[in-house]
């Protein structure tokens, strides 16, 4: 089992919430967060005076899928929440070790 | 096996609600059934005998017995008696346990229940209640007479003001976020401990024992009698209900319970609201009802019991409103009829004051609400008092809440009714859309006042904002959107209160698109310069802007505690700054613009009609595109006149918060500089400027001005203004040595060097296809524009449009230039020289 972290543009999440799922993907938690990477925060200047945007405005997507899953749904986030600009947005895969359902108690796959 | 027996009664008595047995009936008959238990298993024990007494206490007490709420019982006995009553509790208390029922249960002798209501307010509290069901009654009267005589009477300022506080504690805790989503119809406000504290205070203090008695007293009047007992017999039928739902005691309306209570009433979807959104609305009608009319009790009582207030000097503010104990009155009913705007009057000045109004004032309003009619609601005198409320009130947010719950409200503004007490079914917006909207007009309050909303602050009508604040969901409960409808009725309510027509746009246009920003910053891509222009081009102004900022973030921080994080904020002032600066560069935004210089021609000779000018090829298309036809038209016409008159021709227009001075000369040297030194000299400062030459020499400048403080523009001289420039365009008038003597004072401020910071120079090349762009950031001080344009002058560079900025003591100058051969400033050298003039002067 595998995680999958997304950090996309805030007005693509809808896209890529329908596209995950038609792929069959029910659940996900979603997040607002701030951040900034390769596209650092700027300055804003206006009627004189600066605005510092320091931390940009993401939503993150966490997913667990079974590890033949992982292939398909980073590409199918990848394709859709790109714009080809600057700022797009991360996919972090991390291990799993355990799932458990906390009303059941199932684990593994069944709880996912 | 008596217990069975009790189950099956509470069943048939269930049975008997579904069959139709409601409301006060069915708790009635409830206490009845749970009496005649008790007092036969009284009577069968036979060691109940002299010396006890069973009391009924509380709601049972008062034969309010709802399906699962507690029975309180006391067992009331001499000390001699103490030995049996082992047998008699395990007779009455066990089956009642037995039978699954909630029983609160003492036992004490008299002293003892005197000492633990001493002790314990709300065991007094239910003492009051106590009702004799079985045994000895010499014990059970002397109990009421020795509480009556010991803890009521010579105690009614101390039990009124226990009583009041406790109602005020209550209300906090339960008017929290939680609770005005899922009211808790006991404890919140409006619900049964406020029906309670109502009784309890007129039976102990007045000996009065229902709301007739209440009502003959002038407590309350008989509408508000009728008005109470409709509220609490539909709260009493809900309570019920919630009970049997529940299948337990709960008296708090969670979600789920709702719709199925929603249903249960018969309450449909309709299109526009849920059914159980209809229903709510009902409840939270009914709880209001009971708050408002428990308020204005509790006040009257208060004043006629409680200490004198502080300050007993009257104080008439004005015929037929007069200051009477920190309170507002209103004093004469002849003259409310004469003038009825006196009702608002009150509210602006309770706003204006900060003080209360008397709760009998209070109640005039609303008996006199039948005078506002339709020509009230059109009165000039009614509208000035309202947006006196509206933007000046000290604490907006109470002042319109007594506004809302006296009625005058929704009379003045009728659409409001639509919405009262509205509730949206989803846990995201957690007041009512009448309560939210007074929120959001609070909520703006608050922004003005704060620094970190900076960027965007100061707008030119604020009281079509506040209006806006409280319109903008005021089309919801519609089939139709609830912005486009609103939008709609919010021009009617503008034009109803004699806003003028640009204005009444304006407000109309804020209600359309007050969700706009929020929704676009969240849902589009900021990068897509094509849609931010769409989006500025929607937005047209940079005030606009400002509006509909400041009222996305009022209206998200009233919604509810989840509405407004400062994730939204980041990504909201992202996509404002975004339109800015668009909008700061009009000629992207232009409606003209993509018609083209033909099509503005064609414009300009219909309008010029029999003035009709052959030369209409000396106008540049840069120049045809930047104003609408009758502004070229009337430029065209004022050409003529400087060509009779022979000296420059300046008009001068307010626009709220700046003026905008029109200058139409004939080209000469310096004639930027001279037109700053003179402005300067006139105390306005240039916060723009668009500069255009004609092919024939006529010069049209724009400028945008502000006043230095204490101008107005009716006390600004236009006229000394205009014979100073047409001096100084002569050369006969030395600007430099006045500009020194006027501002001499100004360059000596004692603290002005600390804040110095150094000057800069920029000049770009990139930023445009057409311009040099030389930026110069100085040190802000009167007569640099002056100095500035003079040196650029004598450099020989055209001024196509200024920008000026001043932030605190720092200010940026932005030029659009091209060279005397109309090019651009490429040269190295000449750059660095003119960056070294420039920085000369800024320096000085």
């Amino acid at each position: 089992m595998k995680k999958i972290e997304a950090i996309i543009k805030p007005f693509k999440l809808d896209e890529v919430k329908d596209a995950l799922n038609d792929m069959g993907i029910k659940g996900m938690t979603i997040s607002e967060v701030k951040g900034y990477g390769r596209q650092k925060g700027h300055k804003e200047i206006y009627r004189g005076a600066e605005y510092i945007v320091d931390f940009i405005p993401k939503v993150k997507i966490e997913i667990i899928v079974e590890a033949a899953m992982v292939e398909a749904v980073v590409t199918k986030i990848r394709e859709t929440a790109n714009t080809g600009k600057i700022g797009d947005g991360k996919i972090f895969v991390l291990p799993v070790e355990e799932v458990v359902r906390v009303r059941t108690g199932e684990t593994g796959k069944e709880a996912i | 096996m008596i217990d069975v027996e009790l189950r099956a009664k509470r069943d048939a008595l269930e049975y008997l609600w579904r069959q139709g047995l409601s409301g006060k009936d069915l708790i009635h008959r409830h206490s009845q059934l749970i009496d005649d238990y008790l007092v036969s298993c009284f009577v069968n024990c036979p060691a109940a005998k002299e010396g006890i007494s069973l009391v009924a206490l509380g709601g049972y007490g008062r034969k309010e017995l709802f399906p699962y709420s507690d029975i309180d019982l006391l067992l009331l006995h001499t000390p001699e008696a103490e030995n049996r009553l082992e047998a008699v509790t395990q007779a009455l208390f066990y089956p009642l346990w037995d039978a699954g029922l909630e029983v609160g249960h003492g036992v004490r002798t008299l002293n003892a229940c005197l000492d633990d209501a001493r002790q314990d307010f709300f065991f007094q509290v239910a003492l009051l209640d106590a009702r004799h069901l079985a045994g000895s009654e010499t014990l059970f009267t002397s109990l009421q007479q020795t509480f009556h005589e010991d803890l009521i009477a010579g105690h009614r300022q101390e039990f009124l003001q226990n009583m009041m506080q406790h109602r005020n504690e209550r209300h906090q805790r339960y008017g929290r976020h939680s609770y005005q989503l899922e009211p808790h119809i006991k404890e919140s406000r409006g619900g049964f401990r406020d029906i309670q504290a109502m009784t309890w205070v007129s039976h102990a203090l007045f000996g009065l024992h229902d709301l007739r008695d209440i009502e003959e007293a002038g407590l309350i009047s008989p509408q508000e009698r009728e008005a109470f007992v409709l509220a609490s017999d539909s709260l009493i039928k809900t309570r019920n209900r919630l009970h049997y739902l529940s299948g337990r005691k709960n008296d708090q309306l969670f979600f789920e319970h709702q719709e199925e209570m929603a249903k249960a009433f018969k309450y449909y979807d309709t299109p526009g609201a849920l059914g159980v959104e209809r229903f709510m609305q009902d409840l939270y009608r009914h709880l209001q009802t009971i708050a408002n009319i428990t308020d204005l009790f509790f006040e009257h009582v208060d004043e006629t019991l409680g200490a004198p207030r502080a300050n007993p000097i009257e104080q008439a503010i004005e015929p037929g409103i007069t200051v009477r104990q920190d309170r507002l009155h209103l004093t004469d009913q002849a003259l409310i009829e004469k003038r009825p705007y006196l009702l608002m009057r009150l509210f602006s000045h309770a706003g204006k004051t900060g003080l209360d109004i008397h709760h009998r004032s209070k109640k005039i309003v609303t008996t006199n609400l039948h005078l506002v009619d339709d020509r009230l609601r059109h009165s000039k005198r009614m509208a000035k008092a309202f947006f006196d409320v509206l933007e000046n009130a000290k604490d907006v947010l109470a002042v319109l809440s007594v506004m809302l719950d006296t009625g005058l409200l929704t009379a003045y503004l009728p659409e409001f009714e639509q919405i009262r007490a509205l509730a949206q079914h989803d846990v995201y917006h957690v007041f009512t859309v009448d309560r939210h909207l007074l929120q959001t007009v609070a909520e703006l309050r608050k922004l003005s006042f704060s620094q970190t909303q900076a960027p965007f602050v100061g707008v030119e009508s604020p009281h079509v904002l506040a209006l806006a604040a409280l319109l903008h969901d005021i089309g919801k409960g519609h089939h139709e959107d609830h912005s486009q409808l609103g939008s709609k009725l919010a021009a009617g309510i503008g034009k109803r209160l004699g806003l003028t027509e640009a204005e009444t746009a304006c407000l109309s246009f804020l209600v359309e698109k007050h969700l706009f920003l929020t929704v676009t910053a969240l849902r589009r891509d900021l990068e897509d310069d094509e849609f931010l222009r769409q989006c500025a081009k929607q937005i047209q102004t940079p005030d606009r802007l400002t509006m509909l900022y400041l009222l996305s973030i009022a209206d998200a921080k009233a919604t509810g505690p989840t509405a407004w994080t400062a994730w939204k904020d980041a990504l909201l002032l992202e996509i404002s700054l975004k339109i800015s600066h668009l909008l700061e560069r009009e000629d992207t935004i232009l409606p003209n613009k993509s018609q083209g210089a033909e099509w503005m021609l064609e414009q300009v000779r219909n309008l010029m009609g029999k003035m009709a000018i052959s030369d209409y090829e000396i106008l540049p298309e840069e120049y045809m595109l930047s104003f609408s036809p009758e502004e070229v038209a009337h430029h065209l016409k004022l050409r003529t006149e400087l060509k009779n008159a022979k000296h420059a021709l300046t008009e001068s227009t307010e626009h709220g918060l700046f003026w905008s001075i029109l200058v139409i000369a004939q080209d000469s040297t310096g004639l930027l500089a001279k037109i700053c030194g003179t402005l300067a000299l006139h105390g306005l400062n240039v916060a723009s400027a668009q500069i255009f030459t004609w092919e024939d020499g006529t010069v049209v400048d724009v400028l945008n001005v502000q006043p230095a403080a204490e101008q107005t523009y009716a006390t600004q001289d236009w006229q000394a203004l205009d014979n100073d420039l047409n001096l100084a365009l002569k050369n006969r008038l030395g600007l430099s040595h006045r500009l020194v003597d006027k501002f001499r004072t100004a360059f000596r401020g004692p603290n002005q060097k600390n804040m110095q910071t150094a000057p800069r120079v920029a000049i770009d090349n990139s930023a445009s296809k057409q311009y040099t762009i030389i930026e110069i950031f100085a040190n802000d001080r009167p007569g640099l524009l002056y100095e500035i344009t003079r040196t650029l002058a004598d450099f020989e560079i055209n001024i196509h449009q200024a920008k000026i900025s001043s932030d605190s003591d720092q200010a940026v100058y932005v030029f659009y230039t091209i060279d005397g051969f109309a090019t651009k400033i490429n040269d190295p050298f000449f750059q660095q020289e003119i960056s070294q003039a420039l920085l000369h002067v800024a320096e000085n």
